[in-house]
């Protein structure tokens, strides 16, 4: 169905506004990607030290990413996301988000 | 506070460090790990690249500091909780730049694998090998007898909170359900 901003009474700004603020409160999704370089144990540190995870957990996670390339590792609110990608990054690992409603 | 030294080869170290002090220099202008920016806004994306780059140096100069000339006369480094979390990062920027650039001729299961024999290869890689294999045994170091000087720390606590977001397990189970409950500062 046409969604008609004319006959909603809705502006044009507000419907932008409102976009926005659904990419932002929409949920993202963390991942991060295999690399050939960083350790195992420093991949398990690095989870530990940055979503507070338990050993076993943050193993499990260092597990998928090197056997299966990926692991989602955290999702939740755009900003907040960014921040824990940005913070896996500040570890030199290779962090991307990405948004539920692209899967 | 805990602290370890550890004493070094001069002969085996020495020559590393040359290489060591090109790569970060590199790496001044040049994040380590590859980034993937495309969803960020372009004026936020900058912001974000600088600041990796800030902490990068940062990271790196406490690397290379270690390696002063007091390094020359005793051979000793020593590691707390001070420096733990700099210097394993710092550590980890050198070796994917030695990846990507130096030893990029060598496949990852051949690195990850662990065995490579230093004497079969080629005489170009062979220092950035070693160098390669010395920043992981550094980092070893300190994940082994350090590990807890790190998660102690406080530098991620911004990251964690106790209420936004979930866990996003992909094996199903249920252990994960306050992962970010009362963990700050973990």
């Amino acid at each position: 169905m046409r969604f008609d901003n004319a006959r909603s009474g809705i502006a044009p700004e507000e419907v932008a506004e409102t976009n926005t603020a659904l990419a932002l409160s929409g949920s993202w999704k963390v991942v991060v990607l295999n690399d050939p370089v960083n350790s195992m144990s420093y991949v398990v540190l690095v989870f530990r030290k940055v979503f507070g995870f338990e050993e076993n957990k943050a193993r499990i996670h260092m597990l998928e990413v090197h056997e299966k390339g990926r692991s989602v590792v955290w999702a939740g609110l755009r900003e907040k996301a960014e921040l824990y990608a940005f913070t896996l990054q500040q570890w030199h690992l290779t962090a991307v988000l990405e948004s539920d409603e692209a899967h | 506070m805990k602290r370890i030294e550890v004493k070094l080869s001069l002969p085996v170290v020495a020559p590393l460090l040359d290489l060591m002090k090109a790569s970060s220099d590199v790496l001044q202008a040049q994040i380590a790990a590859p980034l993937t920016l495309e969803d960020i806004d372009a004026d936020f994306r900058d912001e974000w690249r600088a600041e990796l780059l800030a902490g990068q140096q940062e990271e790196l100069s406490a690397l290379m500091g270690l390696f002063d000339s007091d390094f020359f006369v005793n051979a000793v480094v020593a590691f707390d909780e001070d420096n733990a979390e700099i210097i394993v990062r710092a550590c980890s920027a050198l070796r994917l730049r030695l990846r990507r650039h130096d030893l990029r001729r060598l496949n990852d299961e051949q690195l990850e694998s662990g065995g490579i024999d230093v004497d079969t290869l080629p005489e170009r890689l062979r220092k950035p090998f070693m160098c390669y294999l010395f920043l992981a045994t550094i980092q070893e170091l300190i994940i082994q007898h350090l590990d807890a000087a790190i998660l102690q720390g406080g530098s991620d606590e911004s990251a964690q909170d106790e209420d936004s977001g979930e866990d996003e397990d992909d094996d199903g189970d249920d252990d994960d359900a306050d992962d970010l409950d009362g963990k700050e500062g973990a």
